[in-house]
């Protein structure tokens, strides 16, 4: 539903996004994860036909979002960053305007409203003033006018901005309840989000894709690749050489020396998924006549996947998911 | 998650499509929903209102001044008769019905060239400040039809602050005597209306080219300045330029209307800036949004 093929787009010299390649398949929730400032708004304004790309095409629904904009138009639904409404007009009056353009017809346009409104609870607030109403409720109100046309394909914006745990929790069962007969993209920084809704995931830093996978796949990604975490006391050189002449460790990392005793040191070990390594790595160390104060396996999470292809650690690890010149400083 | 969630659907999301009109009648209904909604709109903000009154209050000013003030028509009208009684050599008859009209509308049109930007300079600035612009832009609706759904509205205002003028004048009118014929009175009017749909159009575009509005209502009053200088450089320019100037200019084709002469070169250019302002609007949303954020 959703193929968008080497995708650029550049704001005078600066590139918001490079090179982006992913898609989503009929009836998908699409997950697009990326830290602020990734380029996560430029593509879905993109998809939405709000901004032309630099280079490469973006398709949806089979049609061109450049080209055939006035049919993408008829089949998409779009939740802009912001929500886009009037602020002087009732939610009914607003959602009876957004069906008028957005071409339903007018026998129809009153029960799209209810429906709408039904599925975002907003039926108590119909006659409601937009300018009135709280930022939690004027984001159902967006999300309200992007489905209410019954599209085949809707973009969100990070549709859960500015909402609360409880609505936040609404809004992703909603999301879930469109699945199946919609493709849904949503963009959103916040991981829990993607891995609770999200069928697929792509991860995009820096104008770039890191990775698309699903949540599961992701996870496992990282978690066969088990991180342990270690305190010793002794002299660190050979506690470094003895681990990385281990078989399965990949790499070992020296920590800072914060909140440590003298002679102290902290030592990050990553290697192939063998959960028996522990006890590997304690003899090794105990025998050569080191001091283990503290050795803790650590579990990788969708946040440690995130993280990990977000910033530059990846760039030093054997298999590099980002381009070279993701290696520079992490965004803070 | 043991609490029933609000949000849970009652019924189903509907999938069904919905069925195809034939373009006309989509977009003759893309109008009417951009015109209803901009119209709405002036209801609902306290600025139109504002603008309304002040015009009103000027208007009626001007109306009484007009008529009724010390340089007034009726005080004109009283001179040259006194001076035809104290023997002197009669001054040459005039239409005071008609001077009343040309010199009113005149200076209505005047008022209105300070009111018409405010009116145009929310047009799209403040569909780009709430954001709206993107929503507009992403649904099946063409740019057109949202200018011209704008433009219709914004010159529907405009006539219903005009319409109360008209009836005091009218008033007045009537009290003529001889009666008057009300073809110069609705001429003049029709010019009045057209030459601000001219203006707003040109200012709409204006508007389209700026997240701000102040911005808007000064550009779009130095654009009318500029209209104006036309003017005054066509009068000055003897010969082919500055006719052909004044042909451009839509200050002479107003006074012409309010003259009560029909000109169907007047009423062509009029709708030829009408045109142009719905097109640089279209295309400016089409091509300059890009460059916004």
């Amino acid at each position: 539903m959703i193929e968008v093929e080497h995708l650029s787009k550049t704001y005078g010299s600066t590139a918001a996004i490079q090179d982006i390649t992913f898609g989503a398949q009929p009836g998908e929730i699409l997950g697009f994860l990326g830290p602020n400032g990734a380029g996560k708004t430029t593509t879905m304004r993109i998809l939405a036909g709000y901004l032309p790309a630099s280079e490469g095409t973006a398709r949806v629904a089979g049609y061109d979002v450049h080209t055939d904009s006035m049919a993408v138009r008829q089949r998409i639904g779009y939740l802009p960053e912001s929500p886009p409404l009037y602020p002087d007009m009732t939610v009914q009056g607003f959602l009876n305007f957004v069906a008028t353009i957005k071409g339903v017809p007018s026998d129809l346009r009153q029960k799209r409203a209810d429906v709408a409104m039904d599925h975002c609870g907003l039926l108590d607030k119909r006659k409601v003033l937009i300018r009135k109403l709280s930022k939690g409720y004027r984001q159902r109100v967006g999300i309200a006018q992007a489905i209410i046309h019954d599209p085949p394909v809707i973009i969100l914006d990070e549709p859960t901005v500015g909402l609360d745990p409880r609505q936040i929790n609404e809004v992703r069962q909603l999301i879930k309840g469109l699945a199946g007969s919609h493709t849904i993209i949503l963009s959103t920084h916040i991981l829990p989000e993607v891995s609770m809704t999200c069928d697929r995931i792509t991860i995009i830093n820096r104008g770039q894709v890191v990775a698309t996978d699903t949540p599961d796949n992701l996870t496992a990604r990282l978690s066969g690749e088990a991180a342990y975490e270690l305190e010793i006391k002794g002299d660190v050189d050979i506690a470094q050489r003895l681990l990385a002449e281990l078989a399965p460790v990949r790499q070992v990392l020296l920590l800072g020396p914060e909140h440590l005793p003298e002679h102290h040191h902290r030592l990050r070990v990553s290697a192939e998924g063998d959960r028996t390594l522990g006890a590997v790595i304690s003899t090794a160390l105990v025998t050569a006549g080191l001091e283990l104060h503290e050795l803790r396996r650590q579990q990788a999470t969708l946040e440690d996947v995130f993280l990990n292809l977000t910033t530059t650690e990846i760039a030093t690890s054997p298999e590099p998911l980002v381009a070279e010149d993701a290696a520079e400083p992490p965004a803070t | 998650m043991g609490l029933p969630l609000p949000f849970q659907p009652s019924t189903p999301y509907p999938s069904t499509h919905p069925p195809t009109h034939s373009p006309m009648t989509i977009l003759l209904k893309n109008i009417l929903a951009i015109y209803q909604r901009e119209l709405h709109s002036y209801f609902a903000s306290p600025l139109p209102y504002m603008i309304a009154a002040i015009f009103w209050l000027l208007g009626g000013f001007f109306l009484v001044a007009t008529l009724l003030g010390p340089q007034g028509i009726l005080a004109q009208a009283a001179m040259a008769d006194q001076a035809v009684q104290m023997g002197m050599p009669p001054a040459p008859p005039f239409d005071v019905a008609y001077e009343f009209n040309k010199g009113y509308v005149g200076l209505l049109g005047s008022l209105s060239l300070f009111v018409l930007p405010m009116l145009s300079m929310g047009l799209y600035a403040d569909e780009r400040k709430q954001g709206t612009l993107e929503l507009l832009a992403t649904s099946p609706v063409t740019n057109w039809a949202v200018a011209l759904g704008k433009l219709l509205a914004v010159v529907s205002f405009y006539i219903a602050m005009v319409l109360p003028l008209m009836v005091c004048q009218a008033v007045a009118l009537g009290a003529a005597t001889p009666p008057t014929g009300s073809g110069v009175f609705l001429l003049s009017h029709l010019g009045l209306v057209l030459m601000a749909a001219s203006i707003l159009a040109l200012g709409m575009f204006v508007s389209s080219l700026t997240e701000s509005t102040v911005l808007a209502a000064i550009m779009t009053f130095a654009l009318i300045l500029l209209l104006w200088l036309v003017d005054a450089i066509a009068q000055g320019l003897p010969g082919v330029l500055g006719q052909g100037l004044g042909h451009l200019s839509l200050l002479k084709h107003f006074t012409d209307f309010t003259e009560g002469i029909f000109d169907t070169g007047g009423l062509v250019l009029f709708l030829s800036f009408i045109v142009l302002g719905l097109y640089l609007t279209a295309q400016s949303i089409e091509t300059l949004r890009f460059q916004r954020s």
